[in-house]
This record gives structure tokens, C-alpha cells and sequence, in this order.
């Protein structure tokens, strides 16, 4: 409770359910007592435009908004969105990268280059040390669908130990805001995201 | 849905709300009756929120009206009626609402009266960045401007008691990351209203010709100056006094709305807070004249830190010069922070150590950075309004002339972008024809002029050019996308659909017989199906030869609407593929097409659809000159 303030960022695409993500661990955080501010770019388009969603909590946010090189967290449903966003990160800003880049259709038109997932990482960890590459598009899928890829990413996050919500207030919270047929595949997803952030945390720097 | 309806819970709750879900909130604690407004990005969820309240709270009356102007007036008819009311819209909409906003300024409020302005900072789905607080010192209105949700709630809830007290109408103003961020919000009580609700009969109030309105002019001086005076003592204005001193100076800061938020976060960053002297101003107009000029004898220097226009600056600098102060002290404002976009939390933090001389390192940029090509916003997979441009552009071609495509506000502005690159004009609502009206006067008959918009803008503000083409025989061809949705803010009804925002049924509005009523000839009327490319292309090249005013009717429902429909109805879409023996890999169908759901295979030199996206309009189909494109038998 003596958090002053915790940023979090999490980014990708239109439909990845990155704003859904931080709805459930606003909610939770909320169920921490802690005071709580959210934020979200997103363009015009309905599908598939760039989304960063900012969520703040502790005891001293007022505004929604997050500094660069401000965030403790960044996770990224889509690779690539994560350099779009790399100046909120500082050198212990721990990057959680789901495994998948999704190259828009304009790249095509207007014949241009679209960083792979290599260059992805490369790129990262010239900013912090802790950069890591999330298999989380097979393990959603493994977990019975793609949508619970952002409950398997909020899972590795749980399990690397550095977010200041306990496990059961986010568990409560997944229940709330996850439709009822899909509790299950959702609960697996989180369970082994938990899984594979441990392994992570004893990498952590 | 599972997802909870944290705006009904119960008095007392600790809930996340989004800003404008706070204000809904608001809205219902203070007992209001009648709201009214037109969707338009940040606001919509305004009166959504409201419309979803509906089903617990029946006293309700909300509407979606046809634009803001009756939006205001519908508002107003029910401050006029004794019941609190209130209008919410888009900065530009304000605008539209005006010619009704200045003039009952003049009347003033009887039951409560708020009008909810969303101003947009940066423009993110917007035409222009225009700061609405100057609304309020126009018609001599107070403006009221929240923090946070929280503030946004009890501030609103607060203004309808405000507006009785006074008499005035409130300008509520808000900005994008109010209306669309998150917070912490505790719900208050549900006030009920008790008292006789019906319309008042006082001719010399609501009948405003020149002998009512000068008299109704010096009450509404007389009521700004009350409010003038009441503003010390406005429970959202809060003034406190430091009286310690940062590098030998005693510093102040003045500032509202999200940028209060964000400022104290950077004074928290630094540890400063408790070094400064911090007016926030819950109600920037009229200005608290006692408070400003107790915060002018506590400090040195003044930052003030607004988005957009020096408005409570100029205010500053007005007083200090009325109280022989210009000299003594320093007030900054748009020399420090810029006169556009919305600010980024570093900017904050960059400035405030700038005016208190504290260290801030920016961020370190990477060596070698990475170019990341743009997600461009696009039209949807099976958007119907991609068909209608790409047959426009096939007409265009085959005519082999260039046509002036005025346009319009929605989704369809989109079509300025490649592949299609098809829209010439795009200012406000329903400007289309106006423009085509003006432009039809200049332009030989070689360049024809199209006014393309869509359902809802037609319904908006488009009709009165209309009737002026035809009037004044202003040759042009009226294109209305039909989607049967307004569906950049979020899919509301319009009378197109004649659903009601309660979901309710209410009287459909044919387009057909609407456009005839304006005085345009059957035989100048086309209507076609967006996805029959085919038909459209045809039908098209008549409607650009005919003479006269002409208007076209492109109808097919919005795709999201529709796979919506789909799913609930069951239908599955027809599943529709690339023969790679037939296709050519000449790229029409991806360069020319765009549709996103189909994508292009480096290595084969074929096209290829994606099943995952693709919503089966088949308009494709029509589109690939090998024949390649076929629709899987079932």
C-alpha cells in the first residue's frame, strides 16, 4: 500500500483485446485499494490500427498519462508495437513480447520494410536488458483460443513476481470481465502464462 | 456480454469508470430527465451510457436527435419545462448547436440545463482542435472543467443545481483523455427531484425578439457578475498557498482540467508540490477574482498550464494588468507550453523543471532506430463503402475525366488514403453539398461534381443543400452512402434504421421519399446495392451523364453491423477464394481493391484471401479481371 505510483503499458493491435487487458487489471488493482488511471491511443480504425493502453495505480496518480522512459511494464500482443512505444521504456523496463508480428496491408502499398521479429528484439534490448520473447500466440491457441492470448500474457506477468497486484485479486477480476463460456480456456491460458513468467522471473536483472 | 454495469451499481460503490461513463453517472445522480445529443467522438458514450442506464431507470427520456442544434433545443425544451436536461456533443458540434446555445444564454436555465462540449486535442478523430471554452465567454456562460472521473461526476452532478441557482445555462467543457481514460470513481446518490414539472407560458423570457432581448441582455450581465462573485467561493476552485521558496522564488501554478492531473504528477516527480502555490480552477470562466489576486500576492512568477488557447493566461494577464500588477509579476503560459496538440506526460515534466530550474534527463534514443511504417487507418474488410469508391473510380475512368468528389464526416473520409484516393473535400457536416452547390457553379461540365455522403450526415445537415441544389438548380450528383449506421462513433441508429437509442422502435425515415420531397425527380434517382459492382458501375455512368440534380443511393448495411447480424442470425458468409491457376498476380485486387483481407503471397506471385477477416461481400469477385476469384459452393 505504500506504492506511490506503478505504470504499465500494454500495446498492439485493434482486436487483440489489449484494452480488455487492462481493464482486468485496473479492476484489480482497484480491488487493491490502490487509486487507479487508464489511458488509450488509438487511431480511427475499427480493426487492425495500433493500440497502446497506459494504466497507472498507486497512491500518487492524478493524470492518465505515462512519461517516457516511465514504464516498469511493457507488454506487447504484437511485436512491432512495442518499438512504436519504445520511448516509454527506461533500462529496467521489463518487455513481455508476444511472439507474432503482423505486418499491415499499407507496408504492401506503399512498398516498405516491416521490422521482423529479430530485429524486434535487437532493437528492444539496445533499451533494456530485460526483453522477452513470449510464445503466447501458440499457447493461447494451445489453451483452446486465441482470444485468451491476453489473460496468458497478464499470466506471464503474474509469475515474473513484478506486478504489485496479488494473484487472487486478478484472478477475481479475469472472472468478471471474461465472458462465461470462455472462463475456462481463459483460466488455463492465466495458469500457464504463471508458468512461464517463474521461469522468467529468475532472469529477470 | 459479461462485462459488469458498473454505472447502476449501487450508492457508495468503488468502481473504474471511463470518463464519460463518470459523467453519465453524474448526469443520473443529479435527477436529470431529458438528454439529447448527437454521437460524435470523445462524447458518444455519453449518451449511450444513459441509454443503458434506461432499463433501471425508466424516468429517463434520452435521445439520439438528428444533429446537435436540436439536440441543444431539445435540451432546452426541457430546461424550459422545468426538468433538468442536458445536451452532449463533440467540440464541432457546439458549433452546429451555437445559433441555440448564444440565445438561451440570454433566457437562461429554468430546470437545470448543461451542455456537454468533448473538445479533442490532436485531433485524434477530429476535423479541428478548437477550444470550446471560449463558448462560454462568448454567450457569457460559466464553464465548468473536471480533473479526473471522479471530479467529472460529482462536477456535472453539481453544475444542474448550479445552473438552477443561477439561472444559466453551463458549458461543460471536457477533452478526449477525460472522455475516453479510466478512474477510480465512487458513486454518490440518486437525487430525486420533487416539484411540478410543464412548460411556463412567460412569453418576455422564451419569446427572444429585440424588445425581450434587450432586457433579457441585462439579466444575463447581471447573472455574470453574481456568478463572478460566487466563483471565490466555488467548491471546485481550489487556491493553496505555499509560502516556502524553490531558488531563492516563490512559485505559482494555475490550471484545470487534465492538465491539473498531469501537473501534479510532475510536481510529484520532482517532490515539489509542497513548494508551490496552486490555483485549480473547477470553473475557468468567469475567473475568481479574489483568489487569482491573493495567489498574485503569494508569488513570484505564474505558470499557467492549459492545452490549446491562453485562456485562462489572457484572463491572468487581464486582472494583473487591472490591479497595476503587470510589472510585478510574471505570468507564463504559451511561451512555455505549445498552442496545439494535446501534451504528453514528458512535456509536463520537461517544462515544469524548465520554470523551476530542477534537473530532468529526457529519454535516451537508441542508436539505431527503426522506421515503423504507419497502421494507416482503413476501411474494414467487406466495408461497403469501398465498393462505392472503387466504382466511382471505374466510371471516372472509363469516362476518362476527373470528377470533384466533395465529401464528407465518416467513415468514408477514409477513401482519401490509398489505393482508392478519392476524396477532394472533407470540412464539416453535410459540407459535401454545400461545397458541390458552390463548386457546380465553376466548374465546366467535362469535371462533374459528386457530394458524397453518407446516411447519417444526409439525415445530419445534409438535406438543406439539397433542397438548395434543387432551388436554385445547382447542377451536382448527390451520392448518399447508405450503411444503414453512424458508424465511426460506434454504430448508432439514425432514422434510416428507425431504431431508437433505447433499442426501442421507432419511426423509420425513408431516404428514397425524403430526397424526392426535396424537390429531385424520380427519374434522377438511383438507387443499387454498394456490393453489386457490376450494377453500381452502370447505374453510376447515368447518374454522372444526366443533367440536373441527381442523387444516387449506394445502400448496403455496415459490414460490422452486418457480420454482427450474421452471427446472431447464424448465417454463415459465403466463403469466397483465389483460383491460383487463374490468378495473374497483377495486383488489382490488392493496389487498386485494398481490401485488408486479402493479401498478397512474395513468393507464389498470387493473391490470396484470408478466411480469418474476409466477410464474404464478394465484391471482389467482380473486381478480378481473370475470373480468379470465385465463391466456394457449399
Amino acid at each position: 500500500m505504500e506504492l506511490k505510483s506503478f505504470n504499465l503499458l500494454i500495446v498492439g493491435i485493434g482486436g487483440q483485446g489489449v484494452i480488455r487487458a487492462v481493464q482486468i487489471l485496473a479492476w484489480a488493482a482497484l480491488l487493491d485499494n490502490y487509486k487507479v488511471r487508464t489511458a488509450e491511443t488509438h487511431g480511427m480504425a475499427q480493426r487492425g490500427g495500433s493500440i497502446s493502453s497506459f494504466l497507472r495505480f498507486g497512491n500518487e496518480v492524478e493524470g492518465p498519462l505515462i512519461p517516457s522512459g516511465n514504464s516498469q511494464v511493457i507488454i506487447a500482443l504484437e511485436a512491432s508495437e512495442a518499438v512504436r512505444n519504445f520511448r516509454y521504456a527506461n533500462s529496467n523496463t521489463i518487455f513481455l513480447i508476444n511472439n507474432k508480428v503482423i505486418i499491415p496491408p499499407s507496408v504492401h502499398l506503399m512498398n516498405m520494410e516491416y521490422p521482423d521479429l529479430d530485429s524486434v528484439q535487437k532493437f528492444l534490448e539496445q533499451i533494456s536488458s530485460n526483453v522477452f520473447i513470449i510464445n503466447g500466440h501458440e499457447e493461447a491457441l494451445k489453451a483452446g483460443d486465441i482470444r485468451s492470448l491476453n489473460v496468458y500474457m497478464l499470466g506471464v506477468l503474474v509469475g515474473s513476481e513484478k506486478l504489485p497486484i496479488k494473484q487472487k485479486t486478478l484472478e477475481n477480476s479475469i472472472r468478471r470481465f471474461v465472458p462465461k463460456k470462455a472462463q475456462i480456456i481463459n483460466k488455463i491460458a492465466f495458469q500457464n502464462g504463471i508458468k512461464n513468467g517463474k521461469i522468467i522471473k529468475e532472469e529477470i536483472e | 456480454m459479461s462485462v459488469p454495469h458498473f454505472v447502476v451499481s449501487n450508492p457508495g460503490s468503488h468502481v473504474i469508470l471511463l470518463g464519460n461513463e463518470a459523467i453519465a453517472r453524474g448526469i443520473l445522480e443529479a435527477g436529470v430527465i431529458i438528454g439529447a445529443g448527437y454521437p460524435g467522438t470523445p462524447s458518444s458514450e455519453i449518451l449511450s451510457t444513459l441509454a443503458k442506464m434506461y432499463p433501471y431507470f425508466s424516468h429517463l427520456k434520452i435521445e439520439w436527435s438528428i444533429n446537435e442544434k436540436v439536440a441543444f433545443e431539445v435540451a432546452y425544451g426541457g430546461s424550459m419545462s422545468n426538468v433538468r436536461s442536458v445536451a452532449c456533443m463533440k467540440h464541432v458540434g457546439v458549433n452546429v448547436a451555437s445559433d441555440a446555445f448564444m440565445t438561451a444564454a440570454y433566457a437562461g436555465a429554468r430546470g437545470g440545463m448543461v451542455l456537454v462540449s468533448a473538445d479533442d486535442p490532436n485531433c485524434y478523430s477530429s476535423q479541428n482542435e478548437q477550444d470550446n471554452r471560449y463558448y462560454g465567454l462568448h454567450a457569457l456562460v460559466p464553464v465548468f472543467e473536471p480533473s479526473t472521473p471522479q471530479e467529472a461526476k460529482d462536477l456535472i452532478k453539481y453544475a444542474f443545481e448550479f445552473s438552477e441557482n443561477f439561472q444559466t445555462v453551463v458549458l461543460f467543457r471536457t477533452t478526449t483523455r477525460l472522455n475516453h481514460g479510466r478512474g477510480d470513481v465512487v458513486l454518490g446518490e440518486i437525487e430525486e427531484i420533487k416539484r411540478e414539472y410543464g412548460f411556463d407560458w412567460d412569453r418576455s423570457r422564451w419569446v427572444c425578439l429585440p424588445s425581450h432581448s434587450r432586457v433579457l441582455r441585462l439579466r444575463l450581465l447581471e447573472r455574470l457578475k453574481e456568478i463572478s462573485e460566487f466563483a471565490n467561493d466555488f467548491p471546485y476552485n481550489y487556491l493553496k498557498i505555499s509560502k516556502k521558496r524553490l531558488n531563492g522564488k516563490r512559485i505559482g501554478f494555475v490550471s484545470a482540467g487534465v492538465p491539473y492531473a498531469h501537473l501534479i504528477d510532475a510536481l510529484n516527480h520532482f517532490g515539489v508540490k509542497d513548494y508551490v502555490s496552486i490555483l485549480k480552477l473547477g470553473m475557468v470562466y468567469p475567473p475568481p477574482k479574489k483568489l487569482i489576486k491573493k495567489l498574485f500576492a503569494s508569488v513570484d512568477k505564474i505558470l499557467v498550464v492549459e492545452e490549446l488557447e491562453p485562456f485562462i493566461e489572457n484572463i491572468l494577464k487581464q486582472i494583473a494588468y487591472d490591479e497595476g500588477l503587470s510589472k510585478e509579476i510574471e505570468i507564463h503560459g504559451k511561451d512555455i507550453f505549445p498552442q496545439n496538440g494535446e501534451f504528453s506526460a514528458e512535456l509536463y515534466l520537461e517544462n515544469v523543471a524548465d520554470f523551476m530550474d530542477l534537473e530532468y534527463n529526457g529519454v535516451q534514443v537508441p542508436d539505431d532506430l527503426i522506421i515503423m511504417p504507419p497502421r494507416l487507418p482503413i476501411l474494414c474488410p467487406g466495408c461497403s463503402h469501398r465498393a462505392s469508391f472503387y466504382a466511382i473510380k471505374q466510371v471516372e475512368k472509363k469516362l476518362k475525366t476527373k470528377f470533384v468528389n466533395s465529401s464528407d464526416i465518416g467513415c468514408y473520409t477514409l477513401a482519401v488514403y490509398k489505393p482508392l484516393e478519392s476524396l477532394d473535400t472533407e470540412v464539416c457536416m453535410g459540407g459535401s453539398i454545400g461545397f458541390a452547390n458552390g463548386i457546380s457553379k465553376i466548374q465546366s461540365k467535362e469535371n462533374p461534381v459528386l457530394a458524397i455522403l453518407g446516411d447519417s450526415t444526409f439525415f445530419h445537415s445534409g438535406i438543406p443543400g439539397l433542397i438548395n441544389a434543387v432551388h436554385n438548380q445547382n447542377s451536382i450528383l448527390v451520392m448518399i452512402l447508405d450503411n444503414r449506421s453512424t458508424s465511426m462513433t460506434g454504430f448508432q441508429d439514425n432514422p434510416g434504421t428507425g431504431i431508437k437509442i433505447t433499442k426501442e422502435l421507432g419511426t423509420k425515415v425513408n431516404i428514397e421519399d425524403l430526397v424526392m420531397g426535396c424537390g429531385v425527380s424520380p427519374e434522377n434517382l438511383w438507387v443499387e446495392d454498394s456490393n453489386n459492382l457490376l450494377e453500381m458501375i452502370e447505374k453510376l455512368e447515368k447518374a454522372v451523364k444526366a443533367d440536373g440534380v441527381r442523387v444516387f443511393i449506394s445502400r448496403h448495411t455496415c459490414s460490422l453491423v452486418e457480420a454482427n447480424e450474421f452471427k446472431t442470425k447464424k448465417i454463415v458468409p459465403p466463403t469466397v477464394k483465389v483460383d491460383p491457376e487463374k490468378c495473374k498476380g497483377c495486383l488489382i485486387c490488392v493496389n487498386k481493391f485494398g481490401c485488408p483481407s486479402i493479401i498478397f503471397d512474395e513468393n507464389e506471385k498470387k493473391a490470396i484471401i484470408e478466411h480469418d477477416t474476409c466477410r464474404g461481400c464478394k465484391v471482389c469477385i467482380d473486381v478480378c479481371i481473370h475470373d480468379a476469384i470465385y465463391m466456394e459452393e457449399e
